[in-house]
């Protein structure tokens, strides 16, 4: 695993979350594809450390400190586990894996800030469902240029 | 001993990490939201060049017009910026421009940049450069093109976060210019609009909203936004509002505090 690039890719994805998605009304979870990414190719030791920091990050850029790297750890251990009894390569499955991650994460996520006094509106259920499948379809094709970047091998499958 | 691999397992390192991130969620948010200003102090400038290209896609006009004459509107473009740059340079007197026009006696009006706006249906919010040390406190009304935006939620040193009205978790008392209605409470909607449920009087389209006084923080009304549309409550008699901010809030490059008890 190579750290220092991993470092900078989750600040990219931060800093292209915070600002060039920050206004859109519906956008694709960055941070969460990443995480998602990381689940599948790297083995569980560091797919739970990148889990933890994806979320960290997530946080540093979100309304209230704890819930992303709280659901975000929960998500990626789990996704990792899940991943040496099913193989997730294919790109529908792949869709699939970022579509559940996302429902699952952002539910963990607002109900966690909730307690924490941010509010919780009607809209969430819409809110989280779109941006869930805008994240499904956006995702696989971005696990290309994360890939390269991390210097991962995608073509190689292994369970780890 | 020394060289020796520190070995941990798996549930160990996960267990490690969740109370990490237990102390992260426990801990008082006015100690936590510390890594969030230092992320937006460092990472500033990015953050303003990935909003300023969010903001020049959502603002270039499409026309049809052939390349040369793309070239002169990029010119004029260009002489405009410059034109703006210099203006910056007079943003004093703009401060003093502004304390004339509204009806503040003795208040401090800050100016501050914005760093990054967050607009969803979730949250909407500003981060401005401006904390603790500039005389800023939680709860002061924020000023853009003369209207009230919204008000501070979060302040540190040197950085603020201005929770926009428009923000689900905000509330703010108003009333409606030019009617007999008693305070009226707004609710942030997201997505750039605030309601006003259960109102008894039927509100005409493009109203002005008015954000009622309130003791430190407002000594006189002030524009909030305008009426765009009022629908019948599920209830008789009852009227729903919804109200949009007067001012093109994704445009703005800064904003400006109202300090209603300046120190010195």
């Amino acid at each position: 695993m190579r750290w220092f690039r991993f470092a900078v890719l989750i600040i990219l994805v931060a800093v292209v979350q915070a600002s060039l998605l920050a206004d859109l009304n519906i956008r694709p979870e960055l941070p969460l594809i990443l995480l998602v990414f990381f689940a599948i190719y790297c083995n569980p030791t560091h797919a739970i450390v990148t889990s933890f920091a994806i979320g960290f990050t997530a946080d540093l850029i979100g309304p209230v400190m704890g819930p992303h790297t709280i659901s975000f750890g929960v998500c990626g251990t789990a996704l990792a586990y899940l991943h040496r009894v099913i193989a997730v390569r294919k790109m529908p499955y792949q869709a699939l894996a970022i579509f559940v991650a996302s429902l699952v994460c952002g539910a963990l996520t607002h109900l966690l800030s909730f307690f924490q006094g941010e509010p919780l509106t009607a809209q969430i259920r819409y809110v989280l469902l779109a941006t869930s499948i805008y994240s499904a379809v956006v995702g696989p094709f971005l696990f290309l240029p994360a890939a390269w970047w991390m210097r991962i091998r995608i073509d190689r499958f292994s369970r780890h | 001993m020394a060289g020796r691999h520190i070995r941990f397992s798996r549930r160990m390192l996960f267990t490690w990490f969740m109370l990490a991130a237990s102390i992260l969620f426990f801990a008082p948010q006015s100690w936590t939201n510390k890594f969030q200003f230092a992320f937006a102090r460092i990472f500033r400038w990015p953050l303003s060049i990935g909003r300023n290209i969010s903001l020049s896609a959502r603002t270039t006009p499409q026309t049809n017009a052939p390349a040369n004459d793309k070239e002169a509107q990029y010119k004029s473009y260009i002489a405009y910026l410059e034109e703006a740059l210099k203006q910056a340079n007079l943003k004093i007197e703009k401060i003093s421009g502004l304390k004339d026009r509204l009806p503040f006696q003795g208040a401090k009006l800050m100016l501050a940049d914005v760093y990054s706006v967050s607009m969803g249906p979730l949250r909407c919010e500003l981060m401005i450069n401006r904390g603790h040390e500039n005389g800023l406190e939680k709860g002061q009304f924020v000023l853009a093109n003369d209207t009230i935006i919204g008000a501070l939620s979060e302040v540190s040193a040197r950085t603020a976060v201005v929770r926009l009205f428009t923000d689900p978790g905000s509330t703010v008392s108003v009333s409606l210019r030019g009617t007999a209605t008693a305070r009226l409470l707004m609710q942030g909607e997201g997505s750039r609009t605030a309601k006003i449920k259960m109102v008894r009087q039927k509100a005409k389209i493009g109203t002005q909203v008015m954000a009622c006084k309130m003791p430190e923080f407002l000594d006189a009304p002030m524009v909030v936004g305008t009426v765009t549309e009022c629908r019948r409550n599920p209830e008789p008699l009852l009227w729903d509002i919804t109200v949009r901010p007067a001012c093109d809030i994704q445009a703005l490059n800064d904003v400006v505090v109202i300090v209603m008890n300046p120190e010195s």
